[in-house]
């Protein structure tokens, strides 16, 4: 087990490589500059300005220099905010969207287990029909509609939440709640669909039925017997869960306007802000790929069945 | 007799009760599952309804998606009512809104009161709309008079509404005055177009030349600039010059003969749109028309003309008058097209990286399942958006930056299957036989594991049209006049509560369709794969 850690973590390695790689070159054959404006500058001025960012270095010197940087955990200064560097920005926003991100992931875990498990006890009744038309239509229906309509609803039909706005706009918690639940809407979707199928296959193995046999009681089949086996799939559905609401912070931190990351990556990416948007994928990736390797540990602790090298 | 009957020629399976069995194939069955899935049978009539609307789109009887009209921002969707009328309605709306407001028309006070709680709550459409048939009904019983002013607002608007006419000059007709023969201006060779030009506007050849060799050349700087930026004046000239020298004779004569055209086609709309207008606006003429009018001596034109405020709108229209129906169709097209072509590219490239690495095994197979895992733990949607603001925001470069980051999953799961199969006596059989091994994993093992790949395809399409919506609505997608249905949604939401079509419709359109294969796709899982009913 102990080995099967480490050479995961080592296996943590190269993914960063290639995405600090990646974003590094994709960047650099961009066409257009980040100091590419309306008016051409004067040769000197942009002289100098590349000296200054060392863009007129070779590229695997600014390459080097950067990978470098990167791994002291400095991710440059950023091109277009003089005042301060990337390290300021992205701590600044980063706890906004950790914050709406761990709510939203928290409700679809415990809004999808719930329904999901109802429906598969439920099975064929109006419980069941229930959440799982609503999973359809959290699967099929996209952020960027379901943010507004809860908006036109809640917030303007029937006042009970601000539009848009965070903590410090005054409306306290308030603010959090439209845009978490829309964020979660998704991966509830999922998970319930998933708890259920998964549910449906437990409840009909064998281990269950001599449970049932044994005369014990419905509650403790349920809770002590499939919930542990049926959870599996979920785990293993986490690490994507995680992936989907980086990528779903970014549309909804735009429809509430909340100051978070994802909106600060679409706003330097129009910006061509280079060390900004290179330093947001960065975290999001670690981020990422840190959740992916909790997530893979927890499910090898779950399931004895599975034996690692 | 043995003619006739071929087919029962074949080599018939019997029973031991000597009935026929006719043998049953996966793909039958799995069509006979999927027609008693009713949910499933109708997301396929969706789905086709879709995509013929949206491959008809260009002969439908629409509005074109990108055709700006300015007087008819923001009109409400209205089956009845044409977009002259819905001004009027406007227009009137606002009059009586504004009297009420100044206190010249009178409500009771249980309206105002319900008037003031509307405005109170941002809902300016409600009061509008109300204060609209409350004024129509105090004019109609003279409890309230128009003031002159108002008086003369409604009837320019009247007049407007009546003389607003829309033209297209369809062809410009040439009657050549020694032969008689009526000539099409488009087909003559170009020295005859200058002369007709000459002519028309009464100039000399030679002055008429030099004006358009100006605004030929200003066109090509105009191009040369926009493709090579940050270049000194000189340079732009030098290369300016190098075009002209490496044009051949016939494509600096279609040049010409572009632009003397364009200015004799204005010159036909301007004399066109003058006769009719007073024919508007005398009652005289019956519209739409489609006639041919004389333009000056010699020259006459195919004219089509209608009413610009007949216009229907059935879905309103956006901000810039255009109709949103016709904006929703071609949306779907974009959408629709991206969905389907991203899901192919993407599948192609799954097989083959993936069957290459689930039958070759090996080396191979573990060099094409690392970079599996890599791409995998990427924020890849963020690349994505990297790549749309930086490469340019284009359909095309949309199109690619979502097939090359979606081919992963579809890979693992033909390199799955691949291997289930590989060792099967088939496959024995075949390797034994001496066949090639891009003929034994294309003709034996992807055939063989096509099922699993159509299910996971149809799930995929809403996924992709989903990813290109998000990219839209950002902003990063589809760039106007294109639409999508995701950009249409983002432009919409801004305006949310004064104009609520804006969103609804688009917004509907595509959560119907996304609705609709999803349960296609869940049937066809279900059908091919029975087993796997209830799962995910």
């Amino acid at each position: 087990m102990t080995k099967y850690i480490i050479r995961r973590l080592l296996g943590i390695i190269p993914t960063l490589l290639v995405i600090i790689t990646i974003s590094f070159f994709i960047i650099r054959v961009a066409p257009g500059g980040p100091f590419d404006g309306e008016r051409a500058l004067p040769e000197v001025v942009k002289r100098n300005i590349e000296a200054k960012y060392h863009m007129n270095d070779p590229l695997i010197v600014q390459y080097g220099r950067y990978m470098f940087d990167v791994l002291r955990g400095d991710l440059g200064p950023s091109y277009r905010y003089k005042d301060h560097d990337v390290n300021f920005y992205i701590f600044q926003s980063l706890p906004n969207s950790m914050i709406l991100g761990a709510i939203a992931i928290s409700l679809s875990i415990i809004f999808g287990i719930t329904s999901g498990m109802l429906a598969a006890v439920k099975q064929n009744t109006w419980v069941d029909y229930l959440s799982m038309a609503l999973a359809v239509v959290g699967i099929s229906v996209p952020l960027f509609v379901i943010g507004p309509v809860l908006q036109y609803i809640f917030a303007m039909r029937l006042g009970w939440f601000p539009t848009s706005g965070w903590f410090r706009s005054g409306d306290g918690w308030k603010t959090i709640v439209l845009p978490a639940l829309t964020l979660a809407f998704a991966d509830f979707a999922t998970i319930a669909r998933l708890t259920r199928s998964s549910m449906l296959e437990t409840l009909r193995s064998d281990y269950i039925r001599t449970a049932k046999a044994k005369g014990m009681k419905p509650s403790a089949i349920i809770f002590k017997h499939s919930m542990k086996g049926a959870m599996l799939p979920i785990v293993s559905y986490l690490g994507p869960a995680f992936a989907g609401i980086i990528t779903g912070s970014v549309v909804v931190e735009t429809v509430f306007r909340i100051p978070g990351l994802g909106r600060f990556f679409v706003q330097s990416s129009f910006n061509r802000d280079y060390t900004l948007i290179v330093g947001v994928v960065i975290v999001y990736s670690v981020i990422l790929v840190i959740m992916n390797f909790l997530v893979d540990i927890v499910y090898s602790l779950l399931d004895p069945r599975i034996t690692y090298k | 007799m043995n003619l006739f009957n071929k087919k029962s020629n074949k080599l018939q399976t019997t029973n031991e009760f000597n009935q026929v069995v006719v043998g049953n194939s996966l793909t039958k069955d799995a069509w006979r599952r999927l027609k008693k899935n009713k949910m499933a049978v109708i997301s396929v009539i969706i789905v086709i309804v879709y995509i013929l609307l949206a491959t008809l789109a260009p002969i439908l009887p629409i509005y074109p998606y990108d055709e700006i009209i300015l007087d008819h921002q923001h009109l409400k969707p209205s089956f009845s009512k044409n977009a002259g009328e819905l001004l009027m309605e406007k227009r009137l709306a606002d009059i009586y809104t504004q009297a009420w407001r100044q206190g010249r028309m009178q409500v009771s006070e249980a309206e105002e009161e319900m008037l003031w709680a509307w405005i109170d709550s941002s809902n300016a459409n409600k009061v509008w709309d109300y204060m609209f048939v409350v004024g129509s009904e105090q004019v109609a019983e003279g409890t309230y008079t128009l003031t002159a002013a108002e008086k003369r607002i409604i009837e320019n608007l009247e007049k407007k509404l009546q003389t607003d006419l829309q033209i297209t000059v369809k062809k410009v007709w040439y009657t050549n005055s020694e032969t008689g023969k009526k000539e099409n201006v488009a087909r003559l060779p170009v020295e005859q177009v200058v002369e007709i030009y000459a002519e028309m506007v009464g100039a000399s050849i030679a002055s008429v030349s030099n004006q358009y060799e100006r605004e030929i050349e200003q066109q090509l700087v105009k191009v040369i600039m926009a493709q090579n930026t940050g270049l000194t004046p000189e340079e732009y000239l030098l290369l300016y010059d190098k075009k002209l020298e490496s044009m051949s004779e016939r494509e600096h004569d279609k040049l010409i003969k572009e632009n003397v055209f364009s200015k004799i086609v204005s010159y036909a709309k301007d004399i066109a749109s003058q006769d009719l207008k007073t024919a508007a606006t005398d009652a005289s003429a019956e519209f739409p028309l489609d006639k041919e009018i004389s333009i000056l001596g010699s020259l006459s034109a195919d004219v089509e003309a209608t009413r610009k405020h007949d216009r229907q709108y059935y879905l309103g229209t956006d901000n810039q008058g255009r109709d949103m129906l016709s904006r929703i169709i071609y949306g779907g097209q974009v959408s629709i097209a991206i969905g389907f072509i991203g899901t192919i590219t993407s599948v192609l490239i799954g097989i083959v990286l993936g069957s290459l690495a689930g039958y070759l095994g090996g080396k191979v197979d573990y060099f094409i399942m690392r970079i599996v895992d890599i791409m995998y733990g990427l924020p890849y949607m963020l690349l994505v958006i990297i790549a749309m603001a930086i490469f340019g925001r284009n359909i095309l470069n949309l199109f690619f930056a979502l097939a090359i980051i979606s081919w992963l999953t579809i890979s693992r799961m033909v390199r799955g299957q691949i291997m289930s199969l590989k060792n099967q006596e088939f496959i024995e059989a075949a390797r034994s036989m001496g066949a090639p091994t891009w003929r034994i994993i294309f003709k034996h093992l992807v055939p063989n594991s096509l099922s699993v790949i159509i299910v996971f395809s149809t799930l995929r399409i809403p996924s992709f049209i989903m990813t290109e919506s998000f990219l839209s609505y950002l902003g990063l997608g589809v760039q106007a006049p294109y639409a999508s249905w995701g950009s249409l949604v983002g432009d919409a939401v801004g305006g949310m509560t004064l104009y609520p079509w804006k969103l609804f419709f688009p917004a509907a359109t595509m959560t119907i369709f996304l609705f609709a294969m999803n349960f296609l796709g869940d049937g066809l899982r279900d059908a091919f794969d029975p087993q796997s009913k209830n799962q995910l």
